[in-house]
């Protein structure tokens, strides 16, 4: 079976269909048994203006980063897909709108910019979405009835999608949007037989109904849903407002609630209330949201509530990029707000651990009673994945909390000094148990004291109780073990997949280099860490953010030198960047 | 000021030969190609080769993309021009761009040509113009063991003989129609004949196709004036036309081929034609003659550029090597090399 390796971009104005275009090449490649990974792009704005990109890599072996190069250009705005033209691989296959409403200038002909080695598909997109369906509307459709004759794919993928996308919405739009399909696929397949063979072609595989498509965001909402979730407090911010879309649809069937709050303060206010009255909540903000969380996030370490935040950064700061990604809260998610706060925070690095490790981060906050913050990014968010719908078991979703055994009579200390650091925790309505919560600095009964001894102790306490944590975190993991590598590469959140590609890459060149995985990022499994660096001649960390954040954070660990790779251009971390890095640290030869 | 450009329609030997030739003339000149093909400049005299194996697929490459960057010629591939509009000085391109221009050189070639009564049948006819026509061929080789040719052009004959030597059983339909350009007389039907049945085709008398059907996934009956063939594959070889139909509203000259002078020029300013799309006045037989042939194609482009830039400089070529064929007098450079 021959391999294949693509990328299919969409490219057009916000408005023309280009991210629903996108969505249906996903699911469709997905049910055709590759594997698929899909990001879009698209503008701050509402609607109206802006590129919209969707890119969907389709690979016959799994996926897990995203590429460089595109393969195949769907246009669906000729302006806008200039842009694009950069990232052409030689000899991909362009397909385009041919009969546009009006003429267009040489000058501002996006095919005229096409180097000459691209394989041109120019289609009427319009005229053929109109004639067939009585609307140009379906037009996107008609691109990918062009893109499946062209590039061999079975129609029926698309139409079986289509058929799931459109069928609630009755008749006359579900058989709209197949007739727009159906004329672009007849159309180039009739008009392009005799460049038959020149395009990509994908090959066909063993169908897959197990797999589903998934985005970051949709699994962290369904790991909230499935660990129990109550209640859900948030405001609305790029790229976490999915979160509370999704749980906002799904929740109240299950007896929960969404509260749209009047801001960040408010919702993180809200989730400690609720954590604090034993019911599990979360809310999902964005690096703008969690500046100002950051005050009752340590309200929630000092007073010992558990919280689940989801930090889905964006670039920053400030405002900043709200519709492109970035890795550059991690300073402000393991350090940031007043005081020596130290907390968990725990960092998934694809679809299926954005599952699994939001269902974990309600029992850690449970049972170390404290907030858990799980930092995700704009690309992790939103990039789709096929992957087998991920289910938890009974044992990721029970109650952690730690409470008391009934044995204290009179005598109960909620922030009794423990060798663990965990005290026992009644919650509001147990019989026979005072309920305190404050953030004052406080005794092992909760009343405040702000003498030295009491708050050394009570530090101490905080800090040891999250450093036991690490028993119940997820070990860094490592890929491609060796007594010796020439070069380590150290990754974390999104950007590990391509880490993890690179590295693979660079090793298939019979190279001696491997990778590894940091999840937990606070606290830190430090001596596997410093294990890992130790056997690596030298250390490159690849990071989403200017400065090296996780690099300033395990960089001390190591003798030797740290070698960081920071990008903030907003878009997810080429392979080939790291690739070529580590080649040139391995072709310096001080290694 | 925008620097003037100068559009080339056509990517082949006559187009890239003018692109060369301009280049060298001045710098101070765009210039850009538009070829309706995706293929860079290739020469299809060696496709025959190229489908039996002779040589690779990159031998028939001629000019690799850095070339024109580093002539800062600009090429687009896959692109056709649809109409041109020689008052306003501009073409207009298929997906409806318009490209202006300040001097235009016609060199589009031609295209395969197949008989109109055959036209009905042209999806079960393979032709030899391209290298995905070659792709076709060679793709269909793997499995077929005899092959029909019909027609007789100068290809199919080099096509003939390189499948034989690569195993094929190759049979052979001369058609009356099959020498266009060139006049099939008696004399020179029965030298073809012996030619290609010493190098192993074997030669069937029949002259005329009635009908072809598919009779299964890898037969094609062929019903001809003497009886059915059956064969794997049937091959169409009847030369080229000018591919000049998109001319035909421009207000340029045009008969078989554009008309143009002895210095390739059309009777517009800075609109030259060169190579098989051209038809080319000669003073001393006092009529257009057209050409065939990768050489004539490069000379001729060649000279329309130099002229172009000033020059002056006649095609040369003497009475005696111009034939006439249908009324139409003829030079190719192929004929003289068989």
């Amino acid at each position: 079976m021959p391999t294949v390796d693509v990328t299919v971009e969409v490219c057009g104005m916000a408005g023309d269909g280009t991210i629903a275009a996108g969505a249906m090449i996903n699911e469709a490649l997905s049910r055709g048994g590759f594997s698929v990974l899909g990001f879009d792009s698209y503008p701050a704005e509402i609607r109206g203006f802006g590129r919209c990109v969707t890119r969907s890599r389709i690979g016959s072996e799994t996926i897990v980063a995203m590429g460089t190069d595109t393969h195949v250009l769907i246009s669906l705005n000729e302006t806008e897909a200039k842009s694009r033209i950069s990232f052409l691989a030689p000899r991909s296959v362009v397909i385009f709108e041919n009969n546009p409403p009006t003429y267009v200038h040489h000058d501002a002909s996006f095919v005229a910019e096409l180097p000459p080695d691209k394989l041109l598909y120019g289609m009427p997109l319009s005229d053929l979405a109109a004639e067939a369906a009585g609307t140009p509307r379906g037009r996107n459709l008609t691109a990918l009835g062009g893109f499946a004759a062209i590039c061999g794919v079975s129609p029926d993928l698309f139409i079986s999608v289509v058929e799931s996308k459109f069928k609630t919405k009755g008749e006359k739009i579900l058989s709209s949007n197949l007739k727009s399909f159906e004329a672009g696929y007849t159309y180039a397949l009739r008009e392009f037989s005799d460049k038959k063979g020149d395009a990509i072609q994908f090959p066909e595989l063993p169908h897959n109904d197990r797999m589903v498509m998934l985005s970051g965001n949709q699994a962290i909402g369904m790991a909230a849903l499935d660990a129990g979730l109550k209640l859900y407090f948030g405001y609305p911010i790029t790229p976490a407002t999915p979160i509370m879309e999704f749980l906002a649809s799904t929740l109240p069937k299950q007896g929960g609630r969404v509260v749209q709050m009047e801001d960040e303060i408010s919702s993180i206010g809200a989730v400690l209330g609720s954590f604090y009255a034993g019911a599990r909540s979360m809310t999902a903000t964005s690096g703008p949201g969690f500046s100002l969380m950051t005050e009752l996030i340590t309200h929630g370490v000092m007073a010992e509530i558990p919280a689940v935040i989801i930090d889905a950064q964006r670039g920053g700061p400030a405002t900043g990029l709200p519709t492109k990604t970035e890795q550059s809260d991690l300073h402000a998610a393991v350090f940031g707000g007043p005081g020596d706060s130290a907390r968990i925070v725990i960092a998934p690095t694809n679809v299926s651990e954005c599952y699994h490790y939001t269902i974990k981060s309600f029992q850690l906050a449970e049972k170390y009673q404290t907030p858990v913050i799980v930092l995700t990014d704009f690309y992790l968010d939103n990039r789709v994945e096929n992957l087998v719908m991920p289910l938890a078991s009974e044992a990721e979703t029970r109650n952690a909390n730690v409470s008391p055994t009934g044995s204290e009579g009179g005598n109960y200390k909620r922030y009794q000094i423990t060798e663990s650091g965990i005290s026992p925790r009644a919650l509001p309505g147990m019989e026979g148990y005072i309920f305190t919560a404050t953030g004052l600095e406080h005794t092992e009964k909760g009343s405040p004291d702000y003498s030295p001894e009491v708050h050394t102790a009570m530090s101490e306490k905080r800090h040891k109780k999250i450093a036991g944590a690490l028993v119940d975190l997820p070990k860094p993991e490592v890929f491609f073990v060796e007594d010796r590598l020439d070069v380590g590469v150290i990754g974390w959140g999104s950007t590990f997949g391509s880490v993890l590609e690179a590295v693979r890459a660079v090793r298939e060149k019979g190279c001696r280099v491997g990778a590894l995985k940091i999840t937990s990022l606070s606290p830190l499994h430090a001596s596997l860490i410093q294990e890992f660096m130790e056997r690596c001649n030298k250390t490159l960390i690849p990071e989403l953010n200017y400065e090296g954040q996780l690099a300033n954070l395990i960089g001390h660990l190591h003798h030797g030198s740290v070698v960081r790779l920071n990008l903030v251009t907003g878009s997810p971390f080429p392979p080939s960047l790291i690739i070529r890095k580590i080649e040139d640290l391995i072709d310096r030869g001080d290694i | 000021m925008a620097r003037e450009r100068c559009v080339i329609i056509g990517n082949g030997p006559a187009a890239n030969a003018a692109a060369v030739a301009l280049r060298q003339e001045t710098s101070e000149l765009d210039i850009m190609m538009i070829g309706e093909e995706t293929f860079p400049h290739y020469r299809p005299h060696l496709l025959p080769a190229y489908v039996a194996g002779a040589i690779s697929k990159e031998d028939l490459f001629v000019t690799p993309p850095s070339f024109y960057e580093k002539c800062n010629i600009r090429i687009r591939l896959g692109q056709r021009v649809v109409q041109v509009k020689l008052d306003q000085r501009e073409l207009v391109l298929s997906h409806k761009e318009i490209v202006p221009f300040d001097a235009l050189i016609i060199a589009c070639g031609g295209r395969q040509r197949i008989p109109e009564r055959l036209q009905i049948f042209e999806e079960l006819l393979l032709t030899l113009k391209t290298p995905a026509d070659a792709q076709r061929w060679i793709e269909g080789l793997k499995s077929a063991e005899t092959i029909l040719i019909v027609g007789g052009d100068l290809t199919s004959l080099s096509f003939a003989t390189a499948i034989v030597s690569a195993g094929k059983r190759v049979t052979f339909m001369l058609d009356e129609e099959s020498f266009w350009p060139l006049p099939l007389s008696r004399d020179l039907a029965d030298d073809v004949k012996q030619r290609l049945t010493r190098k192993g085709v074997e030669i069937i008398e029949a002259s005329c196709i009635k009908r072809l059907t598919r009779k299964s996934e890898d037969v094609i009956e062929v019903d001809t004036d003497t009886g059915l063939i059956a064969s794997n594959l049937v091959g169409a070889f009847y030369g080229l036309i000018p591919n000049v139909k998109f001319l035909v509203r421009s207000g340029l000259d045009v008969e078989r081929g554009v008309l143009v002078d002895e210095n390739l020029r059309t009777r517009f300013d800075l609109v030259y034609a060169a190579g098989d799309c051209a038809q080319i006045y000669h003073p001393e037989l006092r009529d257009y003659w057209v050409s065939i042939g990768y050489r004539n194609a490069m000379e001729q482009g060649k000279i329309a550029a130099q002229n172009l830039s000033g020059g002056m400089i006649s095609i040369a070529a003497p009475p005696a090597s111009i034939f006439c064929a249908e009324g139409v007098m003829v030079n190719t450079s192929w004929w003289m090399e068989f």
